[in-house]
């Protein structure tokens, strides 16, 4: 077991953090005040794979580990988490699916596209009426001839107002939920397809969050992704990934607040010290660090697991339940580290502050994760 | 010149903080308490490789001097697009002055790539400011050599580059093979991508020298060899000093200008008290 990053993994992180600091760092505040999400770097970011970074090198992908492809999240989130969001959920959920699931046909046509940034992934399960229950989707997939007609709704859909390609859950039969669960690959500009009005979220706001209609989309069935009733299968598979994905995001958020923190404590002069003299102060710190550190090994725990090709539905939830918990608390902190300043949009905590929040909310509630670890801590043999 | 051109870039890993601390003792940095990174202007000097080679062909074989760990800049020259990258590390290298390390990468320089069209240098480091290494490298390989440069076009055997010397713009032309330092004013680094780190670490290959491979006597290498000696190693602190000039308007011009003729002269380029007569 040895824990020092590899030369890789430190020249990842190296390459990532130069880019966020330099490309994001400056407009990450006006981006989040005008809930805009920078298309002008995310053009950048395509050349550099940053929407391949697991896709095979066929594809234009750069092929990395896992623990890769975290690093490069969380040096995003460090900075900006409403991009590092659009791009783990690109990777993880939008096109991991694909490369999984899809046939060779679908492979060649949509993964090169997606592995450029030319389309923008997004992932579509969550309804009004599902969301912790997978199974209680109502997006209807009617089969007509060759194609599939599908009607419903999606909501909080990350990317959905840019994204390209949208991976839809729909229910082709009603009797049989659960075995009728279908993902279909829908692109942009599919007659009866559209995006709704961008989500106005408490944080995350540069990311434009939406819904997506379908009504009476024709989807012809190479777009169907596996088979009819693959749908659950493919959902869990994917929101294993994508739990690594916001397991980063989550400890990226937290490792910015931190950091901020630690600045702040060494500048503020409070009875003629800096506060980073006061106990107090280191005490949140040495916490602070602590948690950070633990949630890092978490999620590394994860990556390796899944890189081995064993299942790693658990670790994954044990990653995400808490870097996420833990990435809420040291925002919090950081913003008590700053007093009133940090309550201020002057400084960025009260952004880290908002969008950690999320982290225990999406790709699975921390309740919902807490249901996949207890299920494998129950089903161990003793 | 052969058929494809041959670049040398040699580089230098340094702190990637802002200050670092001393060892008393030596007189040196205590560089293994921070992270590497790339010296800024050898990354400069890459970058313009890159762009020469991607406007004419050629390989690019990137140098580096220092403990093993260095390998990482190389790593990273290398997902830029290099060729290939050479590791000078011994123990007997160690605590290099400007002198010794440029005859060091002279004779690798030599060994490796004796058929170099172009070698290329950052025109300093952030971690020493000497700006020796360069010039001294290409006395020591004995080729034209052309510091504090900023912009290069080749044509055919010739080189023409610009470069800025006591605020004039110079537009100098060498025959290859030669050498450059090049400045940070121009060739802004490009961003490394995923594929090109993954690319390096899965098939890039990296040669390690030490002082026996390259058939050196380890006498005249590392600190032993090296005729600096550093005294004194200090941060520099600016210092206000005001001085106040009193007595009658008349005295005192008369007296600012006896102690302060030459700065202010410099101010209005002129010599105020020769413009006088």
């Amino acid at each position: 077991m040895n824990f020092n990053p590899c030369m890789k993994h430190k020249l990842v992180r190296k390459t990532v953090r130069l880019f966020a600091e330099t490309e994001l760092s400056p407009i990450a505040h006006e981006i989040d005040r005008d809930a805009r999400l920078p298309m002008e770097v995310l053009y950048k970011m395509g050349p550099l794979n940053y929407f391949g970074l697991q896709a095979p090198k066929k594809y234009g992908g750069a092929a990395m580990d896992s623990i890769s492809y975290a690093i490069a999240v969380e040096e995003l989130s460090r900075v900006c988490a409403a991009v590092g969001l659009c791009v783990s959920v690109h990777n993880s959920v939008g096109l991991f699916p694909i490369l999984k699931f899809g046939t060779r046909e679908q492979q060649d046509r949509f993964i090169p596209r997606l592995a450029s940034g030319e389309y923008i992934g997004a992932f579509s399960l969550t309804e009004a009426n599902a969301g912790s229950d997978a199974g209680g989707v109502e997006t209807h997939a009617v089969k007509d001839g060759d194609s599939y007609i599908i009607n419903g709704t999606k909501i909080f859909v990350t990317n959905g107002g840019i994204c390209d390609l949208a991976l839809i859950f729909a229910v082709a039969d009603f009797n049989h939920p659960r075995q009728s669960t279908s993902v279909f690959m829908i692109q942009k500009g599919q007659a009866g397809f559209s995006v709704g009005e961008i989500e106005d979220l408490c944080g995350m706001r540069a990311n434009p969050v939406s819904s997506l209609f379908l009504e009476d989309c024709r989807v012809p069935r190479s777009q169907l992704l596996g088979k009819v009733g693959d749908g659950l299968k493919i959902g869990l598979a994917a929101l294993d990934a994508g739990r690594i994905g916001i397991a980063v995001q989550a400890l990226g958020i937290a490792q910015g607040a931190f950091d901020a923190a630690v600045k702040y404590s060494k500048e503020r002069q409070q009875f003629n010290k800096p506060i980073a003299s006061f106990q107090t102060i280191q005490n949140y710190l040495a916490d602070m660090a602590t948690w950070i550190d633990a949630a890092r090994l978490l999620v590394y725990r994860a990556c390796a697991v899944k890189d081995s090709g064993r299942p790693y539905s658990a670790e994954a939830a044990m990653a995400k339940l808490y870097c996420s918990e833990m990435a809420t608390r040291v925002t919090n902190m950081a913003v008590q580290v700053h007093g009133g300043y940090g309550y201020s949009k002057e400084y960025d905590v009260e952004r880290y502050f908002r969008d950690a929040k999320v982290t225990e909310i999406y790709e699975g509630t921390s309740e919902v994760q807490r249901m996949v670890i207890s299920r494998a801590v129950l089903s161990k043999l003793t | 010149m052969s058929d494809i051109l041959k670049l040398v870039v040699c580089i230098k890993q340094v702190p990637a903080v802002s200050e670092l601390p001393w060892d008393a003792a030596t007189g040196t940095l205590k560089r293994d308490l921070a992270e590497g990174m790339i010296n800024p202007a050898c990354k400069h000097a890459l970058e313009a490789a890159l762009q020469l080679k991607e406007r004419h062909g050629g390989r690019i074989v990137v140098f580096t001097m220092g403990p093993p760990m260095a390998e990482e800049v190389l790593r990273e020259a290398m997902a830029m697009g290099a060729d290939q990258g050479v590791l000078l590390t011994d123990r007997a290298m160690a605590g290099a002055d400007t002198s010794v390390t440029s005859f060091t990468l002279a004779r690798a320089v030599a060994g490796v790539c004796p058929d170099f069209d172009l070698v290329m240098c950052g025109n300093r480091t952030i971690d020493s400011e000497t700006a020796q290494v360069g010039p001294q490298l290409a006395e020591e390989l004995k080729i034209p050599g052309a510091a504090n440069v900023h912009q290069l076009t080749l044509s055919g055997k010739i080189l023409r580059l610009e470069r800025l010397s006591d605020n004039f713009l110079e537009t100098l032309e060498m025959d290859l093979p030669g050498l450059v330092t090049i400045s940070t004013r121009e060739y802004f680094p490009r961003y490394v991508s995923m594929e090109g780190i993954q690319d390096t670490f899965d098939k890039g290959t990296i040669l390690s020298l030490g002082a026996k491979d390259l058939g050196l006597d380890i006498n005249l290498l590392g600190s032993k060899a090296s005729p600096t000696r550093i005294l004194d190693v200090y941060s520099p602190t600016a210092k206000k000093n005001n001085v106040v000039l009193k007595g009658s308007p008349k005295k005192i011009v008369e007296e600012l200008f006896t102690r302060f003729g030459d700065k202010i002269g410099g101010v209005i380029r002129k010599d105020i008290k020769k413009a006088d007569t």
